[in-house]
């Protein structure tokens, strides 16, 4: 850490003088704010290393029904489907048959939903909602979801959450040091103390 | 992935006069306290020796990975209700693997048992179809190692708070950590009801001490590693304190498949798979097993010989039996303000009214109850709102927008009866990595058991309503099919019929076998056992080297 930094949270402590009663001294805060920056993996751009296109489209469109873009941005900005792709490739390659599995599941239960249709990505929105819908309770359903959720809440570090977009919308900071009052109620507390 | 610190190095050869085998919780209690007594060790940990600068707040690597725990490829399971059922291959418990076991990645709650958890069944009577029984030894030959546990690897809490507390000889030596929004509604809600909520003993440090950094807050206790240190696991105390005395090694990637006897019985070391999987045979004088209380209990199985053809020291046949899991009922609910307890620590506030439900109820238990978040993002976003919120969609965006920092729980943790069903035993076809026999899982909850838990789940969401919750909710209590606590499978006896340590734990059957972690349990307490496990160790550290001095091993 540079030491216009360390110097800055080191007077920033000290002119809080109840921080050194709740153990938060200089030295702490810049230890915990060294370790707290991790670098956000930008995958924007870059081939494909589990996914096929076709794969990745179909995907995409689950992640995005589950996270819409709405009045926030959803599951297509916060690159989840770039977080898939760098975890089933680097951190649990062995999942790779599950999510296959679980995607092939998706595009039969798009079939049954319209027969015409050549992929889950090809149906309309409304469709998708269908068939998502028919398959809620699966297996399959589960682990889609539990990846696309983990892009989306995830480390940045993984390619997903890209820009914090999942912590913005929770109301998550990720300085990963706080001082009290953590919470409303807390500083209730303190108040009535004081 | 670890470069082993400096330290003192020995030779498989080297007949040491400690060989110790699993350094996680006791185990490394149990290095530290022999080597500053003047005794040659070595410990053995199947994990890795990881620096805490190695430490990441990842939440999906760390689960996805196994970075601090058994991993499931590697180490498969298998798990049934019942000897009648077939066990079926599935993750069935999980424990720490790595230097430091599993207080790397615990939450924190440092509880004390009460005098009542040694002496319950002669107060309460026994229970038929269960092996509730006293422990040998008392809250009062425990006392001293509690406040040495408390004071050597550095508790926040304050003593006296809790009208139900046991003695005690010295205080807390760090006062409690700040409350957060999640302990002071706990506090107002229970306080209502008329009970005794207090800060809650957490080994998480509130102020430096020894040399060790305060708490920053950064929320990431429960299921990660403290890379600020100020978790007081024994990874920046214990261990590097065993290993300045110049007299310890602590020899990671090391997994044991075998004890090994010599022609009179006595043990004579270990054979362990090293990192590159070769064999080694570590000799020692006396072996100490430290492995958990699942993995203690496999060894000694594993460790079947023509002397022991059930298993290592299990002439009494109750080696892997009396699993104990301890059960962890929730609900949670939603408040109109934020809390965001995301930030600090899981827990600041606790109560123990019910450490000892009124048997009127018809039912033996009792439990202790906490106020927590207990998620990080992505679990919060998998599992962590109320059942009836929307599950995906923009419904469901708005649902976690709002509800994330508005939301605690109540964790319950119930007392579990000793059953000798309930066990830990090799699987006759799965083979894990190394090609030893996988473990396998035997358990199913006494009626009584989840009778507890549902009381103390009604006393929570009774408590959350008290507090003001908007929304709240109950998980059901079902039968556990997986386990965290592992207690109780080489329980501590006097009668080598019924037990498989004396009080000193050493074996019945082999003077020179020691056994010290949560298998030595007789009960399973109320759901924190890590402070017992501990001061165990402490314990058996001193009657280990009494015995040693005076020539009896």
């Amino acid at each position: 850490m540079d030491n216009t930094r360390r110097t800055f949270l080191a007077q920033a402590a000290a002119s809080l003088g109840l921080l050194y009663l709740t153990g938060l001294t200089p030295e702490v805060l810049a230890q915990a704010h060294e370790h707290a920056k991790t670098a956000p993996r930008d995958l924007d751009g870059q081939p494909f290393r589990f996914f096929t296109p076709q794969q990745a489209a179909d995907y995409e469109a689950f992640a995005v029904q589950i996270f819409p873009t709405d009045d926030t941005p959803g599951a297509k900005e916060a690159n989840v489907v770039r977080f898939v792709d760098f975890a089933l490739s680097e951190i649990e390659p062995q999942n790779k048959q599950d999510f296959t599995t679980a995607l092939e599941a998706l595009n039969a239960q798009a079939k049954k939903t319209a027969p015409q249709a050549t992929s889950f990505a090809a149906l309309t929105s409304a469709q998708q909602i269908e068939a998502m819908k028919a398959m809620e309770k699966s297996d399959a359903f589960g682990t889609l979801k539990f990846y696309t959720v983990a892009g989306f809440f995830g480390d940045p570090a993984d390619g997903g959450n890209k820009d914090k977009i999942g912590w913005k919308l929770i109301g998550f900071e990720d300085s990963f040091y706080y001082a009290p009052p953590f919470g409303w109620y807390d500083g209730q507390a303190m108040k009535e103390k004081a | 992935m670890s470069a082993t610190p400096p330290q003192r190095r020995y030779r498989v050869t080297d007949n040491v006069d400690f060989l110790i085998i699993g350094c996680g919780a006791s185990g490394s209690v149990l290095a530290r306290e022999l080597s500053r007594n003047g005794f040659s060790v070595v410990a053995l940990e199947q994990g890795p020796w990881l620096d805490r600068s190695q430490f990441t707040h990842d939440e999906y690597r760390v689960q996805a990975q196994n970075l601090l725990t058994n991993n499931p490829q590697k180490q498969p399971m298998t798990f049934r209700k019942t000897p009648n059922d077939k066990a079926v291959k599935q993750p069935a418990l999980v424990y720490g693997r790595m230097v430091g076991g599993g207080t790397v990645h615990f939450t924190a709650n440092y509880w004390r048992f009460h005098e009542i958890d040694f002496i319950e069944a002669s107060k309460k009577g026994t229970i038929p179809g269960t092996g509730f029984t006293d422990w040998p030894i008392t809250y009062a030959d425990l006392e001293p190692y509690y406040t040495k546990a408390e004071w050597d690897l550095g508790v926040s809490g304050l003593a006296g708070a809790s009208p139900f507390d046991p003695p005690r000889s010295k205080p807390y030596p760090l006062p409690p950590m700040p409350v957060k929004s999640s302990g002071v509604l706990f506090e107002q809600g229970a306080r209502k009801l008329g009970y005794h909520p207090f800060p809650a003993p957490m080994a998480i440090l509130s102020q430096s001490y020894q040399g060790r950094l305060a708490c920053a807050h950064c929320g990431f206790c429960m299921g990660f590693g403290c890379e600020m240190g100020a978790k007081s696991s024994p990874l920046p105390t214990m261990v590097p304190q065993a290993v300045a005395t110049g007299r310890c090694e602590i020899r990671p990637h090391s997994y044991v498949r075998k004890i090994e006897l010599d022609a009179t019985g006595r043990a004579i070391g270990a054979v362990y798979f090293d990192r590159n999987g070769k064999q080694n045979l570590q000799h020692a004088k006396a072996v100490i097993v430290s492995s958990n209380g699942a993995e203690t209990a496999r060894l000694l199985l594993l460790s079947q010989s023509n002397r022991f053809p059930h298993g290592l020291a299990n002439s009494s046949g109750v080696v892997g039996k009396y699993l104990m899991f301890n059960t962890d009922p929730l609900c949670g609910a939603t408040f109109e303000h934020e809390l965001n307890e995301y930030k600090s620590i899981q827990v600041t506030r606790i109560l123990h009214d019910f450490y000892e439900i009124d048997p009127k109820h018809g039912f033996y238990g009792g439990g202790g109850m906490d106020g927590r978040f207990l998620w990080t993002p992505i679990s919060y976003g998998s599992a962590g709102m109320s059942p009836r919120a929307p599950k995906w969609g923009s419904e469901y965006k708005k649902a976690m927008a709002r509800n994330f920092n508005r939301t605690m729980f109540i964790a319950c943790h119930t007392t579990s009866l000793p059953l000798e069903n309930n066990s830990i035993s090799l699987d006759d076809t799965l083979k894990d990595a190394w090609g030893l026999p996988a473990m396998r899982v035997t358990y199913k909850d006494h009626p009584d058991d989840l009778k507890t838990g549902q009381f103390l789940l009604d006393r929570g969401m009774e408590i959350l309503d008290a507090a003001g919750a908007q929304d709240r909710w109950a998980f059901p209590v079902e039968e556990t099919t997986f386990g965290f606590h592992l207690l109780g499978t080489c329980r501590m006896g006097r009668d080598p019929k019924s037990s498989v340590i004396n009080l000193d734990h050493r074996t019945h059957d082999v003077a020179n076998l020691f056994l010290c972690d949560g298998s030595s349990f007789v009960t399973s307490g109320r759901g924190q056992p890590t402070e017992t496990i501990q001061a165990l160790a402490f314990r058996a550290s001193d009657r280990i080297t009494a015995l040693a001095k005076k020539g009896e091993i």
